[in-house]
């Protein structure tokens, strides 16, 4: 609790400070430039000789105009130390600016996956139709015995539990076609999903 | 928000440079032996409207942050959706990659056929 006394006091008194050199800030700019518009007025009745009221005066005007840009620079300084302030204290604006880069980050992040699910489904109809044309012609390995993929593909819903007529006739497949296998097994994946009911346990 | 009054803070520092430069121009005008009274009066209306709005704006500005400064640090982040984002990136990368090797993979195996059907007419020609 204490420390959490400490701390807005400091914050209370950084923010005090910083009214204060604004306001001295301001005046001195005033001030200074005031005093060497007064001093730029002729005047006849001098005291010292004209040549020394003269060097008086420029020399007055010299550290005057000097003041008034140390303050000018000040003030700079003092906007410099409210920026980082407000970037780091200013809570609602943080807050709005994470919130609004969150939902640009999401709706990328959403639009990309959605494109990539529209091309998945794309691809996969392309897939299937590709695959039944293949395994349908005479190039593919498999014997006229076998089940056509697509057939394959719309028994599969129906078959309940692993091991069938499907099963048997793959480990006739694998005796006979050697090199091949490794292009036959993919067949059992339709459209990237395994087939469990054909695979062998 | 938070760029406005960025930016409002920047406007500041414009007419913290303008103070000075109405200040240098009247002092400038004041050395010469004939004076333009009208061009005089424009910068000193000048560099006090810009004296006024400086004030005005760094009071509010200051103002605004003890109405709205707690001594805590800010805990919010954006990393999250960031990597979120990041990691459909790389999905989309992956699958631009993969689609490219399958491209290819199709293009090698016409071209094969081209050349097997080329060789098959060359033997029935000949």
């Amino acid at each position: 609790m204490a420390t959490q006394r400490v701390l807005p006091q400091s914050k209370e008194t950084l923010l005090q400070n910083y009214n204060k050199r604004l306001k001295d800030d301001i005046r001195s700019i005033l001030d200074n430039f005031t005093e060497i518009i007064k001093t730029a007025k002729i005047e006849d009745e001098t005291q010292v000789s004209r040549a020394t009221q003269a060097e008086q005066d420029h020399y007055e005007m010299h550290v005057r105009a000097a003041n008034i840009v140390r303050a000018g620079e000040s003030l700079m300084k003092l906007v410099s130390d409210l920026k980082q302030f407000l970037i780091l204290n200013d809570f609602p604006s943080v807050n709005d600016a994470i919130s609004l880069q969150n939902q640009q980050l999401r709706s990328l992040q959403e639009e990309c996956d959605k494109k990539l699910t529209s091309l998945r489904d794309e691809i996969a109809i392309d897939l299937y139709e590709l695959e039944e044309e293949y395994y349908s012609s005479s190039y593919s390995q498999w014997d006229s015995t076998d089940l056509p993929l697509c057939e394959a593909y719309r028994q599969r819903d129906s078959w309940a539990s692993p091991g069938s007529s499907c099963s048997s006739t793959q480990g006739d497949r694998e005796d006979v076609d050697g090199p091949p296998s490794q292009e036959t097994n993919p067949q059992h994946h339709l459209n990237g999903h395994g087939t469990a009911s054909i695979e062998k346990p | 928000m938070a760029n406005e009054r960025l930016r409002a803070l920047e406007e500041v520092e414009k007419e913290i440079a303008m103070i000075l430069q109405c200040a240098g121009n009247i002092v400038l005008e004041l050395s010469k032996d004939k004076h333009n009274a009208s061009f005089l009066d424009r910068q000193l209306v000048q560099f006090q409207s810009s004296v006024n709005r400086v004030e005005n704006e760094l009071s509010s500005q200051i103002r605004y942050l003890t109405q709205v400064a707690t001594g805590q640090p800010h805990e919010g982040s954006t990393y999250s959706a960031r990597k979120d984002c990041q990691m459909a990136l790389n999905r989309a990368e992956y699958a631009k990659v993969k689609l490219g090797e399958l491209g290819r993979t199709c293009e090698v195996m016409l071209e094969q056929q081209q050349q097997q059907q080329q060789q098959q007419q060359q033997q029935q020609q000949t």
